[in-house]
């Protein structure tokens, strides 16, 4: 154990070292960030596998991308980071110290097989014989004692369940040690205690689901057809235990109608789970739409009682889901599910209010929308560690330090701090990182290694073809036939030498590679393996460290493009691995040396929007020694939160605002700009110009990158009487009120409050997220300052999720009274002759028409995009959403970037959201941020479009064309295209009308030649 | 076939409104302070403010379409104020006390125990039973109790038809003929006793009684 | 062992039959009941829809002559042990002031709970004679046993297990359904018998469609409700036994009284011959 620190020689700086505990995609998330932004990273996992939830899911709403595939390629990047050292089975037993210098034992538990030795052929698993219950697939498929978790599991490495296995167990068998190729299998590992000193800990362990077996609500574990949303994740994916076709468990046929119920565990104050799980409704509608489209004739029944669909565009999804989709949501919850002994089916009664009668309605499956919980080991680390949690387990942090916990030095991140969805989780992995970067920024760059650059060498002018095919295990050479494929590969005349390998990408193999490429002086190399969206920049990693430019390297996808697709015709799929190979021989030998891009980075920000999320941002660089430009248009700083006066959590706004303002504005390394605004912008990632219209004048500045947080405004009603009567105030209004003048609000009668206000209707379909909050606090505070006010709430769906659900329990038992109306049957107020208000609706529950008399009613008025948006929409280029407000690069797991690099968003520009989500969201855009700022110079690929200056007409096109205006025309009146803009992704090549323009490394002489090459086969 | 689906989907809720409601005249609410609701809170501790309308209670209860007023809609009705609705509704006569509805309340209101405590204060205000037979029978169980410290059926189910309402509606109805005949069914089977067994101490559950009644603190 | 029994008013004339099979099991078990002195009726629906403080003390009283033999209670019927506990818990609480002296020191026992306990299981286990092979039945619990969890302690009340592991320790087979608490609706059965009839008549539906050739019960007013409703000429009909019936069947398969099978309304004899459990 060489980790241990030395305490009397250590000098004042803090480790450059974090360590992360939790492989999900926040824990990931914060890995990748800190790595980047120059810190070594040891990232814990308590299973064989990073991966977390996300892993398993099918696909993610509401884009319906597959998980895996935007998932495996983040997976693939922490494993091929250096300054990123996974520990898998391990949990962090305690920790001493303090921030900055942390010694932390580890834990780490046997995996009975040596990491350095698997080659991750999978033969142990295959002649395994002891088949255990899968849990990765709920347990309702099996995969062997020896296993791989999944596929694409990091680190791509088996393991032994101990638990099964049956040598671990009972000392027999050891078949896997007997036929382990390279001898991997180790019976007599034991747990190892490690020592790691870190600066800063990051705890992201996780959720998992609440219900259990135990449990027996709804028949799970008693009734087959009764599974948990989990489950039914694993039922669709084509990973999964049905390996994609959907099928009950009880009799493997496909079910003619499945149910969701909703809030499983959840909002139930009756089993001590009064919190909302946040994600249910949103995943429960997607496994509905999903059901849909595996099989169209599935009826889809999700029974809810409030759809919570605060987050971005899922109202919309909602929508599709609903009218698209043809999925049934019945606003109704259920107590039991009752089985069909002769088919078992499940039957779900409710009352039918129409007919007045009792129904049963039969479903093949249900499915259990269970809540979720701390992951199971939490609650002991976090006593462990003396962290101070709720009384679910979860770590809530404060709303201006959402990733913070009461130990100085120790983050927390996503699920563990309160239920959430991917997005979420992602910011808060982001500002996590940015909260750990700011602790230990003296010791930046302290513990990172990079990569030794190895001199390239001469390449001859003979194109020498080496081709190296991959077996994938059994993933290729289950269907492909290898050997054939090896013979007609040695027979293309341009190839030099050919080698299969069972594991091409493994790091074993990148030796044996090099010393290939060396000893055949081979100058091209074709690797037909997967895709190279997950492992080109390995093998082009290879080639450097062979002495070889990386760009002399093709990549052919034998695997996903023919074994997978032609699972089931292994001669076809043979045939076309071998065509595909030729194109790619014939392309390597047209490939040209290129080198990459670099420029000097301009260490300064830009963030636009002295709100919350601005100054947050700000200070977030600042504190980690970047010069800030903080750029707002009002004389003063605090956006939007200047008029919100408590939080439903009881924290002032204001307050927060005063602290934030008086930090930004003492921080030397922050120059705001008071009454000014962005006029111009240009220049590329790292180093951008533009120019600030201020009160004194217009100035120019440089900066690195831009954080986007131009914030949002309070939709202005013209409903309801608004505006002509002055007893109808909106929230913000009354909050006001209230604390400014408390006997007033004690003087209050009856209040009415609307709902959904500017929001969720056709002009505008956002939810607003936050209305039900404040409407849920405003009658709280109303309450106690007097008990007997009658406070009335129209809604349409209480969105009070996560912890705020405790709130909205509270104000009900103060005698709150909450009625719920449908859009199409809006309230109506108006006066009576006599100027008294009058509320008239129809409460749902009752059926009956009722009229209130208030003193006032209260408008829930929702958030809007800031007007400015669009003139910095327009100037930066940035795309937004038909409300305005910005879109980021990726819904799900690029929430605060944009597609334009060096550009990042935060706050209400993104969406309608809460402080403390702002906060964090605008930390995580800083360290964004700061992944381009610490560099010294950035690197851009080779991969660029060049004009033609000869040919070019300067007709504009590509001028036109180009989504990042990378093209100009220069001083020579023709087209030029700045390399650190161009994204290569060959639109102007194909508008030039004169074909003036070349796309390095995808020339038309290369794709021509790898067209010819995979047609030469068939004709 | 999607439209098929759709039974309880949100706009069909407008149908229920213009078929049911659309011409009675408005109900005024928060006109009676929470007094009722305090009370019933107080007498039953049962949580009725935490209620959020997710019709567990109704969905769960079996006899919820024998009920004028839903479970749910009970909870609701309290919270409004309106006492003598509930008083003269039938649901708390109807409803079995099978507790369905507060075992499986995600916010432990105490529904059964709620719509019993309704019917004991209908028991002792003036207002007339809806389900009358109900109300009765159990009227005449707590009077045999009274003779006898135990319950005979023979005597119970004689005490009830000597109940001059009773009788009249089972002849009417000609129920009385066919409970004749099974009672001499079950007497023959040896299932009913004729003489009651009674308890010794009948003077402490007659001074509970009293006390009851009102007869003495 | 010596156990404060509290038959409650039904097992002295509808359940009689119940009550016979209670004396002879337990004696085969070697259990020694001893009826509470002079106990009284536990007011039942009744006082509980009329009266919260009867509901309360006409229970307690046999709670007080109880604690004075300083035993624990057990008690056959659900709707006696429901308000037994349920006052005792009142009576905790302090909510109501009753006559007697309570502790609360005893326990309440429904019969089956205390049956059903891993002990007692082996113990009736080792008196079978002739197991109940071939019986397939669903096991009903009622209402009033179970729920509310609060006061009669199921914490399994979705899906109980006791009938089930007893029925099952003398060799009967206990299918499982969904119908073991639902309310069978026989306390309104004299007010309303059109709900009684259409609740009743679904749970018998219910059991067939399960595939039982009986339901087994330790409710009398449940067992007298299920046995009585089913004059459905269409319809086979389905016995339903006390479980403390089919525990003397396999204890003492020659001296099984043929009397209390008589006084069932629906027939049970012909089941049991067929079953080859009764010559």
């Amino acid at each position: 154990m060489n980790h241990r620190i030395d305490t009397k020689n250590m000098d004042d700086r803090p480790s450059g070292k974090v360590i992360v505990v939790g492989g999900g995609i926040g824990g990931i998330q914060c890995a990748m960030d800190l790595a980047d932004t120059g810190f070594f990273v040891y990232l814990l996992d308590r299973s064989p596998t990073l991966g977390g939830i996300m892993a398993a899911l099918d696909k993610t709403f509401p884009t319906n991308d597959c998980s895996t595939c935007i998932f495996s390629p983040k997976l693939v990047q922490v494993a091929a980071n250096p300054n990123i050292e996974i520990i898998t089975l391990s949990r962090l037993l305690d920790l001493k110290g303090e921030p900055g210098r942390f010694t932390a034992r580890i834990q780490k538990s046997p995996r009975y097989i040596n990491m350095e030795k698997c080659i991750a052929c999978g033969q142990c698993a295959q002649k395994c014989p002891k088949k255990v219950p899968d849990p990765f697939n709920g347990k309702l498929g099996v995969r062997k004692a020896a296993f791989l978790t999944f596929p694409q599991a990091v680190p791509l490495k088996y393991a032994l369940d101990a638990e099964h296995c049956l040598y671990l167990t009972r000392k027999r068998c050891g078949l896997c040690k007997d036929i382990c190729p390279t001898g991997a299998i180790e019976f007599d590992q034991k747990p190892e205690t490690l020592t790691l000193d870190a600066g800063a800990v990051i705890l992201s362990t996780g959720l998992e689901p609440a219900l259990t077996p135990q449990e027996g609500e709804f028949g799970y574990g008693r009734y087959r057809n009764v599974v948990t949303s989990l489950q039914y994740e694993r039922m669709l994916s084509a990973t999964g235990p049905f390996a994609g076709h959907l099928q009950r468990p009880s009799d493997n046929k496909p079910p003619k109608a499945v149910a969701w119920i909703q809030c499983v565990m959840s909002r139930d104050a009756a089993r001590n789970r009064p919190f909302c799980s946040s994600v249910c409704c949103m995943y429960a509608a997607k496994q509905a739409v999903l059901t849909r489209s595996h099989q169209p004739d599935t009826e889809t029944t999700i029974y809810f009682m409030d759809i919570r669909a605060h987050g971005k565009e899922f109202d919309n999804y909602i929508d599709r889901a609903r009218h698209q989709h043809g999925v049934t949501f019945r606003r109704s919850m259920i107590s039991q599910v009752y089985l069909n002994p002769e088919n078992e089916n499940l039957i779900i009664e409710t009352f039918d209010h129409h007919q007045n009668r009792k129904i049963e309605e039969e479903y093949d499956l249900v499915v259990l929308s269970s809540g979720f919980k701390p992951a199971h080991d939490s609650s002991d680390l976090v006593q462990r560690l003396g962290i101070v949690s709720n009384p679910f387990g979860f770590i809530t942090a404060d709303f201006d330090e959402p990733v913070s916990t009461s130990r100085p030095g120790v983050f927390v991140c996503g699920g563990m701090e309160a239920p959430k969805d991917i997005p979420e989780t992602v910011i808060q992995g982001s500002a996590a990182a940015a909260e750990a970067s700011a602790l230990i920024e003296t010791a930046r760059h302290a513990e990172t290694v990079s990569l030794k650059i190895v001199a390239e060498k001469p390449v001859e002018d003979q194109p020498r073809v080496g081709v190296f095919v991959c077996h994938c295990g059994s993933n290729i050479a289950g269907v492909i036939r290898i050997p054939e494929v090896m013979e007609q590969v040695q027979k293309m005349d341009q190839v030099t030498f050919a080698r299969d390998f069972m594991f091409t990408c493994s790091a074993e193999t990148q030796q044996p590679l090099i010393d290939l490429i060396q000893e055949h002086r081979l100058n091209r190399v074709v690797v037909a393996a997967c895709s190279p969206k997950t492992h080109e920049p390995l093998f082009r990693d290879t080639l450097q460290k062979a002495g070889l430019n990386p760009y002399l390297f093709e990549m052919v996808n034998i695997r996903n493009q023919c074994s997978w697709v032609h699972g089931s015709g292994p001669d076809k799929a043979t045939l076309k691995a071998i065509q595909l190979i030729r194109g790619g021989v014939s392309r390597a030998v047209r490939l040209e040396i290129l080198h990459d891009f670099t420029h000097p980075v301009v260490h300064e920000a830009l963030v636009i929007g002295g709100g919350i999320s601005g100054m947050a941002a700000a200070l977030t660089l600042a504190d980690q020694g970047f010069c800030v430009h903080l750029v707002e248009k009002d004389d003063r700083l605090g956006g939007f939160a200047r008029n919100l006066f408590e939080t439903l959590e009881g924290d002032s706004p204001q307050k927060l605002v005063r602290q934030m303002e008086e930090k930004v504005l003492r921080h030397p390394k922050i120059t705001v700009h008071f009454g000014s605004r962005l006029i111009a912008h240009q220049g590329h990632v790292g180093a951008f110009e533009g120019t600030l219209k201020t009160l004194e004048g217009n100035h120019g500045i440089s900066y690195g990158a831009v954080i986007v947080a131009t914030g949002g405004q309070a939709y202005e009603p013209r409903e309801h009487l608004y505006s002509s009567d002055e007893r109808i105030l909106s929230q913000v209004e009354l909050t006001r009120r209230i604390k400014q003048d408390p006997n007033w609000a004690k003087s209050l009668q009856q209040l009415v409050m609307i709902q959904c206000i500017g929001s969720r209707n056709p002009d505008f379909s956002f939810c607003s997220r936050v209305c039900c909050s404040a409407a849920v606090k405003n009658s709280i505070l109303l309450k106690e300052l007097n008990p007997d006010v009658q406070v009335i709430i129209l809604y349409r769906d209480l969105r009070t999720f996560g912890f705020k659900e405790l709130y909205y329990a509270k104000a009900r038992k103060m005698g709150v009274l909450f009625f719920r109306f449908i859009p199409e049957q809006e309230p109506r107020v108006h006066k009576d002759p006599a100027h008294k208000l009058l509320v008239d609706f129809y409460h749902q529950s009752t059926y009956k028409n009722l009229r209130v008399e208030p003193d006032l009613v209260i408008l829930s008025t929702g958030i809007r995009p800031h007007v400015e948006s669009e003139q910095v929409a327009r100037l930066l280029k940035l795309p937004r959403t038909q409300e305005g407000f910005f879109m980021e690069a990726h819904v799900k797991l690029q929430p605060v970037e944009f597609a334009s690099p060096g550009i990042y968003l935060a706050g209400l520009a993104h969406s309608p959201r809460f402080i403390s989500e702002s906060v964090a969201m605008a930390k995580g855009a800083a360290q964004q941020a700061v992944k381009i700022l610490c560099q010294e110079t950035m690197t851009t690929p080779a991969t660029v479009a060049q004009v033609n200056p000869e040919i070019c007409a300067a007709c504009l096109v590509c001028v036109r064309f180009c989504p990042f205006e990378a093209p100009f025309i220069n001083a020579d009146g023709v087209s030029e295209i700045q390399p650190a803009k161009c994204r290569g992704c060959g639109i102007c090549v194909s508008g030039c009308p004169r074909r003036a323009i070349t796309l390095k490394h995808s020339t038309e002489d290369q794709i021509n030649a790898e067209i010819d090459g995979i047609l030469k086969s068939i004709f | 076939m999607i439209a098929m689906a759709k039974i309880f989907d949100e706009a069909d809720e407008i149908l229920l409104l213009n078929q049911d409601t659309e011409d009675k005249a408005r109900e005024i609410i928060g006109d009676r302070g929470n007094h009722f609701l305090k009370r019933i809170e107080g007498e039953t501790a049962a949580n009725i403010s935490a209620c959020y309308q997710c019709h567990r209670c109704t969905n769960a209860c079996p006899v919820s379409h024998y009920m004028d007023v839903k479970p749910h809609q009970v909870i609701r009705y309290i919270q409004f104020g309106w006492r003598e609705k509930l008083l003269k509704s039938s649901t708390i006569w109807v409803c079995l006390s099978c507790e369905m509805c507060t075992t499986f309340c995600p916010n432990e209101v105490q529904v059964a125990e709620t719509i019993i405590h309704l019917r004991n204060m209908a028991a002792h205000s003036s207002v007339a039973p809806r389900e009358k037979q109900v109300a009765l029978f159990h009227q005449a169980f707590l009077e045999s109790l009274q003779y006898f410290g135990r319950v005979n059926e023979f005597w119970l189910m004689v005490a009830l038809h000597l109940k001059p309402i009773v009788l009249k509606e089972k002849i009417q109805t000609g129920t009385l003929t066919e409970e004749m005949a099974l009672g001499f069914r079950l007497f023959r089977k040896g299932k009913l006793k004729l003489i009651p067994r009674r308890c010794k101490a009948m003077g402490e559950i007659r001074k509970l009684y009293r006390q009851e009644r009102g007869e003495m603190d | 062992m010596k156990l404060a029994f509290y038959p409650g008013c039904s097992l002295e004339g509808m359940a009689n039959d119940y009550s016979q099979s209670i004396t002879a099991v337990f004696r085969n078990l070697d259990i020694e009941l001893v009826e509470i002195e002079d106990w009284s009726c536990c007011g039942a629906t009744a006082a509980h829809s009329l009266s919260e403080l009867m509901a309360v003390t006409l229970p307690a009283r046999n709670l007080a002559q109880a604690e004075k033999m300083g035993m624990d209670i057990v008690s056959p019927c659900a709707n006696c042990y429901n308000r037994l506990r349920a006052s005792q818990i009142m009576i905790q609480k302090r909510i109501f002031d009753v006559p007697w002296k309570i502790t609360g020191k005893i326990e309440v026992h429904d019969m089956t709970r205390f049956l059903a306990d891993p002990d007692m299981l082996e113990r009736i286990m080792t008196r079978v004679r002739k197991p109940l092979e071939g019986l397939k039945v669903v096991c009903y619990y009622g209402c009033q046993m179970v729920r509310p969890p609060r006061i009669t302690g199921y914490t399994d009340y979705e899906n109980p297990q006791t009938l089930d592991r007893i029925v099952a320790a003398v060799g009967a087979k206990a299918l499982d359904w969904s119908y073991k608490t639902t309310c069978c609706g026989a306390s309104i059965g004299i007010g309303r018998r059109d709900i009684q009839e259409s609740l009743t008549a679904r749970l018998l539906d219910k059991a067939r469609q399960a595939n039982a050739e009986a339901v087994v019960t330790s409710c009398p007013l449940c067992q007298a409700n299920l046995d009585i409703l089913q004059r459905n000429e269409t319809e086979s009909t389905i016995p339903v036994f006390y479980f403390t019936e089919l525990l003397r069947l396999a204890f003492e398969p020659g001296r099984a009284s043929r009397k209390w099978f008589r006084m069932h309304i629906t027939d049970p004899v012909p089941l049991l011959r067929i079953k080859e459990l009764l010559r």
